[in-house]
């Protein structure tokens, strides 16, 4: 399985993350910004209210021509850098003033109402934005006191721009961050499913890596590692208990049957009716051992016990090998023994258990199917897996019998068949082993056999 | 030829020797694994039949001494474990066949034929000839008396076990294991339908066939003269 980072939890944490922690920064620079914009402000505001003031006490003292004499000279020699003056009749025609014109259409309406001038400076023209107010003298006559706000502008502006830029590089390096530490995560995730797909495949040996950071991480794998060895350990005695069970029931048949071997290797030659039960009692020694092996296969299989020498078979292949090697007995026995596959019908498997699974399937239907009958065996690749059926138009099962027909010992209609009634519940074991399964069903007539093992 | 036997179950153990000795052979008898061991690395054997599980050294850990030692004598496993990983272990151990108790005294000695021979044919020959049969290994071809006989691959495969064993008793395990690579017992009796098979094609019309059977063991093939 490939690592798919952008379908883990740990990348959607990420992302919910970065989008929260840019939405944060950016509420953060942006009132900043505002908050800035109307300290500048507040302070243009401020002088101008000052001025404003003191030009009308002029007024008060001395009347328009004091105030037209005190704008002159604030103009002139030291008045503060960008000011803007200017006082006019009720007719907005000025009187005196840096003002070429009143700069309103009338009286403005807002409090705080700002305007563009241009100014000719040496070699260029400028266009300076101006904030102002404008008061109505006792007289009639308007005074008006502005302040070039164009420097306040362009520090707003680039205030504006490296808010921007925080917002962008915040959100980027919080992407970063996050990609980062969900990159980690996943992996971390990633090489636990590993490992378990390992162990699930046999590799009962394998462990989950500790990252030596005593987290929360380590503290799990650690305790599957735990849960792994207690697993082994079971694996272990089990596999010692069946090679002991094996042995043990083994070496006792073994010597009755060297014994009885010795027995007919007698000279002077035995009786020949001695020596043919002899053969006979042989005969029945070998049928008992086959169905201890069967039986301990059978237990080993479906103990969990992991695949052995597992390698890539060809189903196919095996299946025509197999039926190559049946075909003759077969048209001994009258029935036409077919098969058709499909190239490459690749399964990790055990060659020698995927035999003796196509083994016992081949020899129950020649058990079965009467002469003229026929057995047909297909192999064909299907998406991640590899169907083998085995069809024959015998008998067949009946529907009741069906689900128990794989179960060991089962055996159905007249009894009068021979054999330990093992070799299904041998070929569901195989299959499971496998990771497989094995389905039986009506071949209408007959008995259809469908084997799925994952490619 | 002088064979090693090393069991720990002495009854089964007096058996094989008796056995073996009746058929010809010279056998010592080591009941246990460490003097096995010693017996199998220290004395001039042609042949060393181990079992698995004995006390002291097990049976695969005697051959993988041996084989570090730089030994090449053939060893025959004998096991009570039949599991296929059992097998692949035995002869991955360094072992060079392995039977699984309980087994016809017939296969023993077929298998101990055909072991000490193995050692002394010359497996790069390109033609096999027995009488008036011969194979043509790299054309794949067959004659009986200059006629060419018609065989399936598989036969051909069967037929070439058999004529490279000329003489030896062959069992039908061992074509099983050999010919067509399955390492159980089918319950039928495939190989005998097609041996008469080969039979019919290479003796028939022959005054003197090839393909004997022999009773209770399998089958050799080889000239009467």
């Amino acid at each position: 399985m490939k690592l798919d980072l952008f379908n883990t939890t740990a990348f959607r944490l990420s992302a919910g993350y970065t989008l929260l922690i840019t939405l944060a920064v950016a509420a953060t620079l942006v009132s900043a910004y505002k908050l800035t914009e109307r300290l500048i402000d507040d302070e243009v505001d401020l002088i101008i209210d000052t001025e404003l003031k003191s030009l009308e006490e002029r007024y008060a003292r001395s009347g328009v021509a004091g105030v037209t004499d005190e704008i002159n000279l604030r103009i002139e020699s030291w008045g503060r850098i960008g000011g803007v003056y200017m006082i006019a009749d009720a007719n907005f025609e000025r009187i005196a003033g840096n003002l070429t014109s009143w700069p309103f259409d009338g009286m403005p309406g807002e409090a705080w109402p700002q305007f563009d001038i241009t100014t000719i400076e040496p070699g260029r023209r400028a266009v300076h934005p101006v904030r102002a107010a404008v008061r109505a003298l006792p007289g009639g006559d308007l005074l008006l006191v502005g302040t070039d706000i164009s420097q306040g502008r362009r520090f707003a502006e680039k205030f504006r721009l490296a808010t921007l830029w925080g917002i962008g590089l915040s959100a980027l390096v919080a992407a970063l961050a996050g990609f980062w530490f969900s990159y980690r995560l996943a992996r971390r995730v990633d090489e636990v499913t590993r490992t378990c797909q390992r162990i699930m495949a046999g590799d009962l040996g394998s462990r989950l890596p500790l990252a030596g950071a005593n987290d929360e991480f380590d503290s799990l794998a650690s305790s599957v590692n735990r849960v792994l060895d207690r697993l082994q350990d079971q694996a272990g005695t089990l596999r010692a208990t069946f090679d002991s069970t094996a042995h043990d029931l083994r070496a006792p048949l073994h010597r009755l049957r060297t014994r009885m071997d010795a027995l007919l290797l007698h000279s002077p030659p035995l009786d020949p009716v001695v020596h043919d039960s002899i053969e006979s009692a042989l005969r029945e020694v070998d049928q008992l051992q086959r169905t201890l092996g069967t039986l301990l296969q059978i237990a080993l299989a479906e103990s969990g016990a992991p695949l052995a020498a597992a390698s890539a078979v060809d189903v196919g292949e095996l299946a025509a090998e197999l039926v190559e090697l049946f075909e003759p007995v077969a048209g001994a026995h009258g029935v036409q023994l077919a098969c058709e596959h499909e190239p490459k019908a690749l399964v990790q498997g055990n060659r020698q258990l995927l035999a003796q699974l196509l083994t016992n399937l081949l020899e129950n239907g020649l058990k079965y199917v009467p002469a003229g009958g026929r057995i047909d065996v297909a192999v064909r690749r299907l998406a991640g897996t590899v169907r083998l059926v085995v069809s024959d138009n015998g008998p067949g099962i009946a529907a009741e019998d069906r689900a128990r027909a794989a179960q060991p010992f089962a055996r159905f209609g007249s009894g009068k068949q021979e054999g330990s009634g093992l070799g299904l519940s041998l070929v569901a074991a195989i299959a499971r082993l496998h990771r497989g399964r094995l389905e039986l069903e009506s071949n209408e007539p007959g008995l259809r056999v469908v084997v799925e093992l994952p490619a | 030829m002088h064979l090693l036997l090393i069991e720990d179950d002495t009854e089964a153990a007096r058996f094989l020797v008796k056995g073996l000795r009746e058929s010809g052979y010279s056998v010592d008898h080591a009941a246990d694994g460490r003097e096995g061991l010693f017996r199998a690395t220290e004395g001039q054997f042609d042949l060393v039949i181990t079992d698995r599980m004995l006390p002291h050294i097990d049976g695969l850990a005697i051959i993988e001494l041996m084989r570090r030692k730089g030994l090449s004598t053939p060893v025959l496993v004998l096991s009570a474990l039949g599991g296929v990983d059992d097998r692949v272990r035995g002869l991955k151990a360094g072992g060079d066949d392995y039977l699984t108790k309980p087994f016809a005294f017939a296969e023993l000695l077929a298998r101990i034929e055909a072991l000490l021979r193995r050692r002394s044919s010359a497996p790069q020959a390109t033609r096999l000839k027995v009488e008036d049969l011969e194979f043509d290994l790299l054309a794949r071809r067959v004659t009986r008396a200059g006629r060419e006989v018609e065989l399936t691959a598989r036969e051909l495969k069967l037929l070439e076990f058999l004529m490279r064993r000329a003489g030896q008793v062959v069992t039908r395990t061992m074509l099983l294991e050999g010919v067509w690579d399955l390492h159980f017992d089918p319950q039928s009796n495939l190989i005998d339908v097609h041996i008469s098979r080969l039979r019919q094609a290479i003796d028939r019309g022959s005054d003197h066939p090839l393909i004997h059977t022999v009773r209770g063991s399998g089958y050799v093939l080889r000239s009467e003269t």
